[in-house]
């Protein structure tokens, strides 16, 4: 009789139907964020979920251009090193406080300080000059500060002033995790989820919802960022109706569920793209130009992404840093892109001096495409007589080995769309590679020295050229990611941005 | 059985002071920076150093160690890296979920691997006996993620009568009915340890059938249940219930498959991930739980086997 209760409770636990909470938003995704201080890591997961608690003072709107969101606007020095900035009035912080100067300046100060990205804007100090003003002095003009400032990811949000005084360079702990927007901390379970509570008190941006500016609507109760780590689920569980939302679904499965009236498809509007680093500092490529050369004329990047993204609607064989329609997209320099001659890499490589002397590849398994695309690249420089020796390791290893110059001469990673060209790592001197020749520092000189755009354009596009002639790094290609919903969840947004967001989603 | 009782957690306790040395040194071993995966593919050196300095992984490893071994005797785990919480909040939040799919998998196990087990072995050389063998060396063969995504496919998206995948505790809003999130898992988790704990009972009970005992007691006319039930399985059940005891050991350790394929909040999962991410506390504070779980079953299975045989003498 017990058994036959034990049996029928299960049965009657099986057939309570578990739906998914109208009022609640389940986000598949691939794994757990680190902190979501997002000042000071750049970890993507961690900026989607983010965003819906820290603001910052300008956000970018659909055509990818930075409009104020905590700021109103915005006066500028002729020299271009002052700026000041007035706030909005009348933004709350979760925990109750009003947002002042004070808090923008504290939270800009710490970026500068301690932030992921905080050195791109080369901020001498932040200080309140009013309630709602802020005065920033630069070490020189900066032409891309304005995206700087918007760009969530590694970049400038607002904390209370205490709080930031109290963590300086440690991350903020989740329970001091205080923001303006329209979503506040709730929880973090370890493995299990990360869960975000409507702010009832939040006070939207007057303006049109446009991209990420504007009015954000907080529609759902709660936002929960549920780990699964097995793209699979992530599909099955879209299809069973346990998520609303799945993330980085991956190539193979496209057809599947392109077809499938149990989920809607978003591609990404923001292509990442593969890159190889090859090392400027030590080793036979660090002088060798003609030798990168004779690398990059043997590569044939459409079959690299052939063998790791497979489906053909899902990457692009582009030279260019920015897609087409992107207000810094050229294609300057392209023509030495996927060429894949064998013949002519010899040649190069003969002319370079090249003895076959083994080049190290620095490679890591935990990205497929990476692993794949330098498995094809092996492949194709052994074609052009170019001896390539794989280091493979874990992604951990990597980033420690990287930072090594000695142990690598190239190694491969990923970039994920920016909204400037000064935010692409290859352009950071520090960044492992460490290509700093004289000509990218004028061209960098020229590029960030002024706010005209048109004046910005033409210097980006003569250091993409210059990329391409001094090869500090190797673009693979464009690769469109993928996210899929429920079909019945509506969002603002078409195709995916980069950092999913869901104020104005309901379903 | 007080002397042995104690003699036994001696022992233990010198195989833990062993152990927490090898986990340790072991994990720093490994190159990778915990650092590094914190900060993002963007952090500049100096900030990876500065952050170095403020968790204490600048010290020398010996430092280290006498730290963590310290503050482990007061029962303090320390800090996730990666999580910034405790490492005790992180075990018990894994814990809750491996112990309840580990229990819910010994049950299929149990309820599946013995009873057919023993009409394998009372049907030995049958068809019967060779549809089952045949059936646990399928169950065995086939890995676990597929059998978890089909079932998945077939019982969560194909006829929605389980959830895909998670595990909300049972102290929260559900309470037990969440245990519904578990029964997907525990069966694809069930099916190859299933399989091998059918082919032990099957092989303990010919072996013990073979006894000069048993055909005495069917000299007796003693019925044939009786001499499979008392007679034959009571001794055969020896090696079976060791076998027990290593397997819920093993599923709670090694779930980390089924932990994956269904997003469940496990102790596997925790360890892998926090092995990627070099978080040095984490590992070591579960891999340290885990000994200390595979010491007291161990002894708990010793213990039983007074129970079952009379014979044995736990000195």
């Amino acid at each position: 009789m017990k058994l036959r209760n034990l049996l029928g409770g299960i049965a009657l636990a099986a057939l309570m139907a578990a739906p998914v909470s109208a009022q609640t938003l389940r986000y598949a995704t691939i794994g757990e964020p680190p902190s979501l201080d997002i000042q000071m890591g750049t970890a993507t997961l961690a900026s989607t979920i983010a965003q819906h608690m820290f603001e910052s003072l300008y956000a970018f709107d659909e055509a990818n251009a930075p409009q104020p969101y905590l700021a109103t606007g915005e006066t500028i020095s002729d020299d271009g090193k002052t700026i000041t900035i007035t706030l909005r009035e009348g933004v709350m912080f979760h925990n109750g406080d009003a947002l002042d100067a004070e808090d923008v300046a504290a939270s800009l100060n710490r970026w500068a300080e301690f932030g992921a990205r905080g050195k791109l804007l080369g901020l001498v100090s932040a200080e309140a000059t009013g309630d709602l003003e802020v005065k920033l002095t630069l070490e020189a003009a900066n032409g891309a500060w304005k995206s700087i400032l918007a760009y969530i990811n590694g970049g400038p949000v607002i904390y209370p002033a205490e709080i930031v005084s109290a963590a300086a360079g440690e991350p903020i702990a989740a329970e001091n995790f205080v923001g303006t927007g329209p979503y506040k901390f709730g929880e973090l379970r370890p493995n299990r989820y990360v869960e975000l509570l409507r702010f009832d008190e939040f006070t939207p941006n007057p303006d049109p919802s446009s991209g990420s500016s504007g009015e954000r609507v907080a529609n759902f109760e709660k936002l929960q960022f549920v780990p699964v780590p097995d793209v699979g689920t992530r599909v099955s569980g879209v299809q069973a109706g346990d998520y609303d939302y799945a993330e980085f679904i991956s190539g193979d499965l496209y057809g599947l569920v392109r077809d499938d009236p149990a989920t809607q498809v978003k591609i990404s509007d923001a292509p990442i793209f593969g890159l190889m680093f090859m090392n400027s500092e030590t080793g036979p490529l660090a002088t060798n130009t003609k030798l990168r050369q004779a690398i990059m004329t043997a590569l044939n990047m459409e079959q690299a992404l052939q063998v790791s993204v497979g489906e053909p609607e899902l990457f692009e064989a582009s030279g260019s840093y920015f897609p087409e329609g992107n207000i810094w997209h050229t294609t300057a320099g392209t023509e030495a892109y996927n060429q894949g001659d064998p013949e002519k890499a010899k040649t190069l490589a003969a002319e370079a001096g090249y003895d076959g002397k083994p080049i190290k590849l620095l490679v890591s398994t935990n990205y497929k495409a990476h692993f794949d695309d330098a498995s094809v690249f092996t492949r194709q420089l052994a074609d052009a007589g170019i001896n390539v020796q794989l280091v493979v390791v874990d992604w951990a290893t990597l980033l420690q080995l990287r930072g090594q110059s000695a142990e690598w001469d190239m190694f491969m990673t990923h970039h994920g769309s920016v909204p400037d060209p000064v935010l692409l790592t290859v352009l950071n001197d520090s960044y492992p590679g460490w290509w700093k020749s004289d000509e990218k520092h004028e061209l960098m000189a020229k590029f960030t020295g002024t706010s005209d755009l048109e004046a910005r354009q033409a210097a980006w596009a003569e250091l993409q050229a210059l990329i391409y002639e001094q090869l500090p790094v190797v673009k693979v290609g464009n690769i469109l990611s993928y996210d899929i919903a429920s079909p019945d969840l509506k969002m603002q947004f078409g195709k995916a941005p980069v950092f999913p967001y869901f104020w104005g989603a309901s379903k | 059985m007080g002397r042995y009782f104690l003699r036994r957690t001696g022992a233990a306790i010198i195989t833990l002071i062993a152990a927490s040395i090898i986990i340790f040194g072991f994990i720093h071993l490994i190159p990778g920076d915990p650092i590094y995966v914190m900060l993002g593919d963007g952090a500049t050196p100096e900030q990876v150093a500065l952050l170095r300095n403020r968790m204490g992984l600048d010290e020398p490893l010996v430092v280290q160690y006498m730290i963590w071994a310290g503050n482990a005797l007061q029962g303090d785990l320390g800090q996730s890296i990666f999580f910034d919480t405790p490492v005790t909040q992180v075990i018990k939040e894994g814990a809750e979920t491996s112990i309840l799919l580990a229990t819910i998998t010994m049950v299929w196990i149990i309820l599946f691997g013995v009873p057919v087990g023993i009409l394998s072995a009372i049907r030995q050389g049958t068809w019967i006996d060779q549809g089952l063998s045949g059936l646990a060396m399928l169950l065995a063969s086939v890995p676990t993620f597929w059998v978890g995504l089909y079932l998945i496919l077939i019982f969560a998206a194909g006829l929605g009568w389980f959830p895909s995948s998670g595990f909300p505790s049972i102290f929260e809003e559900g309470g037990l009915s969440n245990l519904r999130y578990l029964i997907l898992p525990s069966l694809a988790l069930a099916a190859p340890n299933a399989a091998l704990i059918l082919r032990l009972t099957r092989a303990s009970m010919l072996d013990v059938a073979r006894e000069d005992y048993v055909r005495t007691a069917r000299a007796k006319g003693i019925r044939p249940y009786r001499v499979v039930l008392r007679h034959i399985l009571r001794n055969a059940l020896l090696a079976v219930v060791s076998a027990f005891g290593f397997t819920f050991a093993a599923l709670i350790s090694e779930a980390v498959v089924t932990e994956t394929v269904f997003a469940l909040p496990g102790i596997g999962r925790t360890v892998v991930q926090s092995i990627l991410r070099r978080d040095y506390p984490v590992i070591q504070g579960v891999i340290l739980v885990t000994v200390c779980l595979y010491l007291v079953i161990n002894l708990l299975v010793d213990l039983s086997y007074r129970l079952l045989d009379p014979r044995v003498e736990l000195e």
